[in-house]
């Protein structure tokens, strides 16, 4: 399945440090901001979840249509979000 | 928890399942409610809900429990049945496009703020028409098939009493062609309850009449189920009812209608009565019987244990011939059905544990039957039950899930009802404040249709908003995409609404692709309202979209312009973001007492010039006033620090404008905003009034720019700017009457149609702010405020030729012209340089003359122009005669001379000082920076190295070593000068045999060897008599052609004062160095290798080696005279050979110099390799060879030693003594010269190296010697010289 991927490092005050689109399909016009939508509200569900694991990485923590969160939170909370 | 039946899912259910009545009657019926408006079911409506109807219930078990509040549903035969689909969805379209209307009319208000949410309860948050819309949507499910509690309990007969034949009207209602397909069709029994109603009009006739038929009917139907209805009794006409009954019932009403304006009390009252009857006396205990009956049917048929076998078995082998795709058809006879009935009422009864049972039990059976619709129908049933019961959360939310799922799997035929299972459990799901999981739902009962999923997902965006904590971030996505799914199907003034909540999310956030999509969005929906407004001010926020695509990009600039022009105007815009200002960049340039020459000049930094002026301008104490001390007579304290500028006098302003975008952009008509006023008082109350206020002020004036008694004149500046690029832009303003001006900001129009602004000062403030306390007296402010004086005169200069590039010791002519362009002539004028060593002030009489000619050497020198100049100087600065002004109409030119001393790049800086000739003006004085840049470059490389030469005394050999370091460019050798008396040059050979091609190519190396001769000793009367340091002598060493001929005068003016730069920076002059010689080499720059052709000015290098001295460390120097070639017959004797050595001493103090012989073979040879080695180590303390480039002859030395012993070595043994004294001392005075006798014995005939003698030298400490601190040794060890005796067998 060839889509384009979506990876954001954002800080803890929820500002994006990192951007980047990797991905082999062609990009959508509206894809940046697609992925940046989705990855804007999967915050909500991180800022819940991650106080109640002791895991780093939440895999698959929320979904839009086929496109999947995954977040790595580290000590700091700085959030690399995987799309 | 809240009470099930108090949440509002409970509460809808206990109004939305309810018994239906159906209703059938004449039009005679419907005209006579139609006097108030009203059609009977509507007139009715209002009185089926009973909120305190107490009646008593007992249905299958024994004890009977009471209802409070029971509802009966009223509808006409004819709308039973299911609701048209597409009707429906036109009627849902129809209101949400009414909602939006509605809602519209806020949203010019500011859209509400996020913090004002949680203040809010839910019921203030969501818009009220969802409720209503969840509502409509429910009801296009009504009257299913597979459902019962839509089935028609009773049915209720009216007929008017104008009616004909009344009775016989009542059994024409009930005709089952008229029926609703429900009945027809087999699904419900056609058996139902029926009430007859006889309606009686009062306004038309008086109700005998009607009481007649009501007994007629009473014995034809059974005196229970008829009843009389007398309205409209009203006999004094419309009456104005206080509380409308039907507003909630009757929406499209208008306000005008007196709705039941016929209507009064007692009709109310009867109305009431009847329908209480009709439920407490009919129907519940109708239901009551019913479900009695069913469950005994039930019991009998379906439980038990034998049952249930006998069930499941019949129901195996039933399987395989039912397999149509609408499953088994169930009429109202088929067990089934009554169980769901059965169910159905029992839920309407609020025996929920009798319908749970019940929809339990059928719910396996459709299991097994796959009919997945009825199945999912029981399961929704058996949620809402377990839901009301208030038992099991888990349970009900299951039994939802798996109804929905299921409704969901069977399909676009479930599409519907998923959606309606969907919301009763989102109900539950509030109920249970779990409104993240409702949100959840919310999104998956979006269906295909847009509009529907619009809905839905605004509603899930606001179950987001109310979760706990509240997740913003959802609730701004779910709020966008339900915007724009509003966009798809044209309800552009919701998608606004949307777009507007989410922008609430959004302002603060830094995800730029969201901003801008929002934004960008909201401008665009708005613009297609035609509120371009609006629209602008939210296409701005994307304006700066860096970040975005190209296209994009385009896409944004281009729909702006195009909103901007629809308005018609040109907009003004504050804060416009395109371009982006750089207000660090912010320059501003003026001139009060000091001014520029060229913008280069302004460029550089303050405290260098400063430092430049120190010494030329008046000090504050000096006793005449000067203009600081008038000014602050003159001028309240206040504005003292405030900046100067001249009426007339353009004031530049340096600002940097950058395009962030990937697409260019013009920008015309840029130019400042200023602000001019008479007298400082003025100046302050304007300085309190708003930005705004300002901005006015400045289109007032802008438009009068073009006036001439406009105070000040602004330049504009048109500029396109390509992607990405920055460019800076000087702005200028001339004021043009005195007063106080003030620079506001700068304004520009981008793509000729919007016009921003900018404002410096707030700017500069926000950033002063940030930054926190950064020297505060300094304030930004009163840099950009200006106190205007009148116009007084002003100097510009140029230097010219001056060339940019340049070869290290070019020498050049040049001229500095001073133009004034006023009226009043300026005078006193000074002039200072900051590279004395490459800029020279000339002489007013070299003006006009011819270069290189004028340094070409004459017969009779004259030398009283450099002494005339040297006057002039007084601390580097050169003061021009008194009686020099500069006049409007003449400028004044003055030489100056030009030699690249170093290579490098070199900023020149020169600064004139000049007086105003009238003393009324502020200003007594100003200064004219001016500043060149400069290149020089290498050219020729010049060493010079001084040894001693061995075979004479007081004369020294010159060594002289050249590189041209160009890489393109031939220089011509032309002359060397020593500068001094004290030396002379002389060639050592032809200047042909040295030079073997008349020019030096790019990189090529040259080596010449000269005499250099010390004349003082033999004159040292003469030295100190001359008059001049300068007088040197000169070498030519250009190819004797005939234009070369004439060699330069290195004592004349330009190359003299050079040249005594050149000395103070190539080291201390050294005062008793005697042996320090300055040489001057003068080479031409060939002319082949000029491109600019035979115009170009000869070119003249001039390289200066200052404080060249004797290389050796020793103050003695030595001869070793005798006989070089010798004839001797060793058969008779050993031959003696007689020597002398003259020693000289050229140090200041009395030396003792002690001459070594030493005849021992291998050891004297590295005794003498020791002795270096100590002379070494006696040098440098540490013992390290630190061997300095200029002590070339230790060197030497310590090759002959290593020679000497290696000869030794291999002859082993000598072949000649030292004979006579083998030490002799003598003490040598200074300047002075002493021969010691020394003798050698020969054995053998051979060439014999004389060298193995050592000289030990030692200053004697003297009473007068000053410099006890210098450096130079005080003792020594010389090595002898190689004397290569030959000594031949006589025969």
């Amino acid at each position: 399945m060839a889509t384009t991927a979506c990876f954001i490092i954002v800080s803890r005050n929820d500002i994006p440090i990192y951007e980047a689109e990797v991905g082999s399909a062609a990009k959508r016009e509206d894809a940046a901001q697609l992925h940046q939508f989705i990855l804007h509200a999967a915050l909500d569900i991180v800022q819940d979840l991650a106080w109640t694991t002791s895991a780093m990485f939440l895999k698959s923590i929320d979904r839009f249509n086929d496109l999947v969160v995954s977040v790595y939170v580290t000590a700091g909370h700085i959030l690399y979000i995987f799309n | 928890m809240v009470d099930p039946a108090n949440s509002p899912l409970g509460k809808m259910l206990l109004e939305e399942i309810t018994p239906v009545v159906m209703v059938l009657c004449t039009p005679n019926v419907e005209e006579a409610c139609l006097k108030n408006g009203l059609s009977f079911v509507q007139m009715l409506t209002p009185f089926c809900n009973f909120n305190n109807i107490d009646v008593p219930v007992r249905t299958s078990s024994d004890h009977p429990y009471r209802l409070q509040k029971f509802k009966l549903r009223l509808f006409y035969a004819s709308d039973i049945r299911q609701p048209n689909l597409e009707v429906a969805k036109e009627r849902l379209k129809q209101v949400i496009t009414q909602a939006g209307e509605e809602d519209f009319s806020e949203l010019s208000l500011d859209p509400p703020q996020i913090g004002d949410f949680a203040s809010r309860s839910e019921s203030e948050i969501l818009p009220s028409w969802f409720q209503f819309f969840n509502k409509e949507l429910i009801r296009t499910l009504s009257f299913s098939d597979h459902e019962a509690f839509d089935h028609p309990v009773a049915c209720l007969l009216v007929v008017s009493s104008k009616d004909e034949e009344p009775i016989n009207k009542f059994v024409d209602l009930f005709n089952t062609n008229k029926l609703p397909s429900l009945l027809n069709d087999g699904v419900m029994d056609p058996k139902i309850l029926k009430h007859y109603l006889l309606l009686h009009d009062n306004q038309d006739e008086p109700s005998e009449k009607a009481t007649k038929i009501l007994t007629e009917m009473r014995s034809t139907f059974g005196p229970n189920d008829c009843q009389l209805l007398c309205i409209n009794s009203s006999q004094d006409g419309p009456i104005e009812h206080q509380e409308n009954l039907w507003a909630p019932f009757k929406f499209d009403a208008l306000p005008s209608q007196h709705l039941g304006c016929f209507l009064n009390i007692d009709d109310f009252n009867e109305i009431k009565n009847i329908m209480q009857e009709l439920s407490s006396k009919h129907i519940i205990p109708y239901m009551e019987q019913k479900i009695r009956v069913l469950n005994q049917q039930v019991s009998a048929t379906r439980k038990g244990f034998r049952n249930q076998i006998k069930n499941l078995w019949w129901r195996k082998g039933k399987e395989d011939a039912l397999d149509s795709p609408s499953g088994p058809m169930y009429t109202f006879s088929s067990i089934e059905s009554q169980i769901r009935i059965l169910g159905d009422y029992a839920f309407m009864l609020r025996d929920y544990e009798l319908a749970l049972s019940n929809y339990r039990l059928i719910s396996t059976d459709y299991k097994i039957d796959k009919v997945w619709k009825r199945y999912a129908g029981v399961q929704e049933m058996m949620g809402l039950t377990y839901f009301m019961l208030d038992q099991s959360r888990k349970e009900a939310e299951y039994c939802m899930e798996n109804a929905f799922n299921t409704y969901f799997k069977i399909g676009s035929a479930g599409q519907q009802n998923a959606t309606r299972c969907g919301l009763w459990w989102i109900g539950m799901l509030k109920t249970g404040e779990q409104h993240k999981e409702a949100a959840t739902v919310y999104f998956r009962i979006c269906g295909e249709d847009p509009l529907h999923s619009a809905v839905m997902l605004e509603q899930a965006s606001y179950c987001y908003l109310l979760s706990k904590p509240a997740m913003l971030h959802k609730y701004g996505f779910h709020l966008v995409l339900s915007g724009d799914h509003y966009k798809k199907c044209d309800q552009v003034k919701h998608a606004i609404r949307t777009y507007r909540s989410a922008v609430s999310v959004y302002t603060e956030t830094t995800w730029s692709h969201i901003k801008d999509h929002v934004h960008f969005h909201i401008g665009q929906w708005y613009a297609f309202l035609g509120m371009y407004d609006i629209a602008v001010t939210h296409m701005l926020e994307v304006l700066a979209c860096s970040h975005q695509s190209k296209t994009n990009q385009e896409l944004f600039l281009r729909d702006f312009l195009q909103i901007v022009q629809k308005t018609g105007k040109t907009f003004e815009v504050l804060k416009l973001q395109l371009p982006v200002i750089n207000i660090s960049s912010l320059k501003v340039i003026f001139e009060d007492q000091r001014t520029y020459a060229s913008p280069a000049a302004a460029n550089v930094k303050e405290s260098l010039w400063h430092s430049l002026e120190e010494d030329m301008i008046p000090s504050l104490t000096t006793s005449r006033s000067n203009w600081l001390e008038l000014q602050s007579k003159v001028m309240p304290k206040k504005y003292k620090e405030s900046n100067i500028c001249v009426a007339g006098e353009a004031i530049k302003v340096d600002v940097e404008f950058r395009n962030p975008l990937q697409i260019s952009i013009s920008i015309s008509g840029v130019s400042l905003i200023c602000e001019h006023s008479a007298s400082p008082d003025e100046m302050k109350s304007d300085a309190s009034s708003s930005i705004i206020d300002l901005q006015h002020d400045e289109n007032k004036k802008l438009t009068t720019t073009g006036d001439v008694n406009s105070p000040f004149i602004l330049s504009e500046v048109d500029l396109a700017l390509a992607s990405g690029e920055t460019i800076l832009v000087q702005l200028t303003v001339t004021p043009r009457v005195e007063g106080i001006l003030k620079i506001v900001g700068v304004r520009w129009k981008l793509s000729s149609s919007v016009v921003g602004f900018y404002n410096f000062e707030s700017n500069f403030l926000k950033k002063n702010i940030l930054k926190g306390r950064r020297k505060s007296q300094h304030s930004p402010i009163n840099e950009l405020k200006f106190m205007v004086i009148k116009s007084i005169p002003k100097l510009e200069g140029f230097i010219h030729p001056l060339p940019e590039n340049t070869y290290v010791g070019d020498l050049r002519h040049l001229v500095l012209e001073l133009k004034n362009q006023s009226k009043d002539p300026v005078q006193n004028l000074k002039v200072k340089i900051s590279h004395p060593r490459f800029l020279d002030v000339g002489n007013q009489d070299e003006l006009n003359i011819e270069f290189p000619a004028c340094l070409e050497k004459k017969i009779n020198v004259e030398k009283s122009g450099v002494h005339a100049k040297t006057n002039n100087m007084s601390q580097d600065v050169f003061l021009f005669p008194e009686d020099i002004a500069v006049l409007e109409e003449t400028p004044l030119r003055w030489p100056l001379w030009l030699r690249a001393a170093v290579p490098g790049d070199i900023s020149l800086s020169i600064i004139v000082y000049y007086e105003m000739g009238e003393t009324s003006s502020i200003m007594k004085y100003r200064t004219l920076r001016m500043h060149y840049n400069l290149k020089v470059f290498p050219s020729l490389d010049v060493s010079f190295q001084i040894s001693p030469c061995p075979s004479r005394l007081q004369e020294f050999l010159l060594r002289m070593d050249i590189v041209n370091r160009t890489s393109s460019n031939s220089f011509q050798v032309h002359q060397l000068s020593s500068v001094g008396q004290q030396w002379k040059i002389l060639l050592l050979q032809p200047v042909d045999s040295v030079l073997t091609s008349p020019s030096l190519f790019p990189g090529q190396a040259l080596s010449c060897f000269f005499m250099l001769k010390d004349c003082k000793s033999l004159t040292s009367e003469d030295r100190i008599s001359s008059s001049s340091p300068l007088l040197g002598s000169d070498v030519r060493l250009g190819p004797q052609t005939s234009e070369d001929e004439t060699l330069f005068d290195v004592s004349r003016s330009p190359l003299a004062d050079f040249h005594s730069c050149e000395r103070l920076h190539q080291g201390p002059y050294q005062q008793g160095n005697q042996h320090a010689v300055d040489f001057i080499l003068i080479s031409r720059l060939l002319k082949d290798n000029i491109h600019s052709g035979a115009s170009d000015p000869p070119h003249l290098f001039s390289h200066h080696a200052c404080h060249c001295s004797l290389a050796s460390i020793s103050p003695i120097s030595w001869l070793v005279d005798g006989p070089r070639t010798i004839h001797h017959d060793f058969a008779a004797s050993f031959c003696e050979v007689n020597l002398r050595m003259s020693i000289s001493n050229s140090a200041d103090a009395v030396v003792s110099v002690h001459v070594n012989t030493s005849d021992s073979s291998s050891s004297s040879g590295q005794s003498s390799d020791a002795a270096v080695a100590a002379a070494h180590s006696s040098e440098d303390q540490a013992g390290w060879h630190d061997i300095p480039v200029a002590n070339d002859i230790k060197i030497t030395s310590d090759v002959l030693a290593t020679r000497v012993g290696k000869s030794m070595s291999i002859e082993s043994v000598s072949h000649f003594i030292w004979s006579g004294s083998s030490s002799t001392k003598v003490l040598l005075e200074p300047k002075s010269t002493v021969e010691v006798p020394l003798q050698i014995c020969v054995f053998a005939p051979g060439i014999y190296d004389l060298s193995n003698y050592v000289l030990n030298w030692n200053l004697l400490p003297t009473t007068d010697q000053g410099n006890l601190g210098e450096e130079k040794p005080s003792s020594g060890e010389c090595q002898g010289y190689p004397y290569y005796l030959t000594v031949l067998q006589a025969t």
